[in-house]
């Protein structure tokens, strides 16, 4: 197994904030990880770091070997409020990435047609953001990452915003995409029944500063039929209770304490 | 009022049977227009009634009724007069406020792209806004003369702070998630403006340039009533000074309606460059 993101050593600081502390990670290529910790753990920032939109104050952060040296095509972020261009259809927003690459008009056209039939969304090419769901938008928002193939997809808390059931229904397609594509998600979330249903690995981040408390290989068989009542389900997810449970616990005394 | 327009219901009723909705449309559309007009109808009665029944003989030549007025227009009409001053004062209004659109749209995008361009000028600017355009026409006199120079540079300082503040905001209240996201798509700075913060700032900008083109008529007709030899301005102090009142009032609501067209007509333009945005009214 190759490892396609590495994390070595990597602190991040804002002012007088550790928001990350000496964090070491791999990611093997074509893995799907999901990452949790209490709010305040620096999840969002370890992600703003790995698509490049920030640099860390000491370590490195690598793809591919290669130390990452600002945002890049070989990425693609997804984020919880969708970030769709309201003034482009969904099938322009799929377009965008593509722009001033190496596709003509035609083309460009071309697969955004396909990659938003990939997420379901066949007919609703020339709609607006504002003209469709949540879920929608961001099946959009998926597709438009996905368009330009990076190799490594980022989602920040893409599913927080939608309702039990949509998120659930994407969840599932997000798992139907991955094994078709192969591609290496990280995934943040702060639901530990979505971490453990989507990743095969969960990584833990304690309370501030954030450091890698543990990282769970989870073990599913194949994820067919209705996952979440098997019993294999409820010891993973118990697991990751007890590890989250004190991290979440500090999280909030933390806060008492900074508000009194 | 009411007999009139409820008379078209009446009459389309039996004959739209077999297709109900439509007539039923139209009685909502007409029942709407009627709302909408009520208060300028009644408004128009009222100019037209009290001054014929209820003001004295002498005040009611300064206030002759609104169909003497109407008669007057249609007077300027014929005689090609309105037409005449009509296009001296669209032709002033939209000089200036073409060179001050083509000015402070590209002025303030680049002071809204530098942020501490933009705080170091906005006192200024919001001191410069805040000037009635009105109270410098005896700088711009002095400093201009008297002809089409002066008037037309009124125009421009008066259109050019609404249109450079709205695109300063424009620019400045781009959604930071969508900077955020194109970011990561590894977008360069110039590449950034002009797909993100360009169209962004679009609706925001057009709102300064509509208010731009009200204040381009507001401001020109009165700087028209001192030294010019054409315009609506002219008319309508001419007409005063050679006691015409009918024509002065004439003058006045030609000066009106132009400015609702002005103003209905950049809205629709509004509308059609923002179909992206959900509707604010069905």
């Amino acid at each position: 197994m190759t490892t396609k993101i590495g994390i070595r050593s990597v602190t991040k600081t804002f002012g007088a904030l550790t928001a990350l502390d000496d964090v070491s990670l791999d990611i093997a290529d074509g893995t799907f990880l999901s990452l949790v910790g209490p709010s305040g753990s620096g999840k969002s920032t370890l992600l703003d770091l790995l698509g490049g939109l920030a640099t860390p104050t000491s370590g490195e952060v690598l793809i591919d070997g290669e130390p990452v040296r600002g945002p890049g095509l070989d990425r693609g972020v997804v984020f919880q409020q969708y970030a769709l261009f309201p003034w482009r259809t969904a099938r322009a927003n799929v377009e965008f990435g593509l722009e001033g690459g190496r596709l003509g008009k035609r083309q460009r056209a071309e697969r955004a047609r396909e990659y938003l039939s990939l997420v379901g969304l066949s007919g609703f090419e020339d709609r607006y953001p504002h003209e469709l769901s949540g879920g929608m938008k961001q099946r959009v928002a998926i597709a438009r990452s996905l368009a330009y193939d990076p190799a490594v997809l980022l989602m920040d808390e893409p599913f927080a915003a939608l309702d039990a059931q949509t998120r659930e229904q994407l969840q599932d397609e997000l798992l139907r995409i991955w094994r078709r594509t192969g591609k290496t998600i990280v995934f943040v979330t702060h639901g530990i029944d979505e971490a453990v249903y989507l990743g095969q690995q969960v990584a833990v981040l304690t309370s501030r500063p954030g450091r890698l408390k543990a990282v769970v290989d989870v073990d599913l068989g194949d994820r067919t039929g209705d996952v979440r009542s098997d019993p294999a389900f409820g010891r993973q997810r118990h697991r990751l209770w007890e590890l989250l449970h004190d991290e979440v616990r500090k999280a909030a005394e933390h806060e008492r304490s900074a508000v009194g | 009022m009411t007999t009139t327009l409820d008379a078209p219901t009446v009459h389309t009723g039996p004959a739209a049977r077999p297709v109900p909705a439509k007539p039923r449309r139209w009685t909502k559309k007409l029942t709407r227009a009627v709302h909408a007009s009520a208060a300028v109808v009644l408004f128009a009665a009222l100019w037209e009634l009290v001054p014929r029944f209820v003001l004295d003989e002498s005040t009611r030549t300064f206030l002759p009724p609104l169909s003497e007025d109407l008669q007057a227009l249609w007077g300027l009409v014929l005689d090609g007069q309105l037409a005449e001053h009509l296009l001296a004062s669209i032709g002033r209004s939209a000089a200036g406020f073409a060179i001050a659109v083509a000015a402070a749209v590209p002025l303030g995008l680049l002071i809204g792209w530098y942020r501490p361009v933009a705080r170091f000028l906005q006192p200024l600017l919001e001191l410069a806004r805040n000037t009635a355009a009105l109270a410098l026409l005896p700088v711009f006199t002095l400093l201009l003369g008297i002809g089409e120079l002066s008037k037309v540079s009124l125009v421009v300082y008066a259109c050019v702070w609404p249109v450079l503040l709205n695109t300063i905001a424009g620019v400045h209240t781009v959604d930071p998630l969508l900077v955020k996201a194109a970011r990561s798509l590894g977008l360069s700075s110039p590449r950034l403006f002009r797909k993100v913060i360009l169209p962004s700032a679009v609706p925001t900008v057009f709102t300064g340039i509509r208010m731009a083109a009200s204040y381009s008529i507001l401001v020109l007709v009165a700087a028209e009533m001192v030294g010019a030899k054409a315009g609506l301005g002219y008319l309508i102090n001419t007409t005063q000074v050679n006691f015409q009142i009918p024509r002065m009032y004439a003058g006045i609501i030609a000066v009106s309606v132009l400015g609702v067209l002005v103003n209905q007509g950049f809205v629709a333009l509004e509308r059609r460059f923002s179909t992206w945005r959900p509707k604010e009214k069905a």
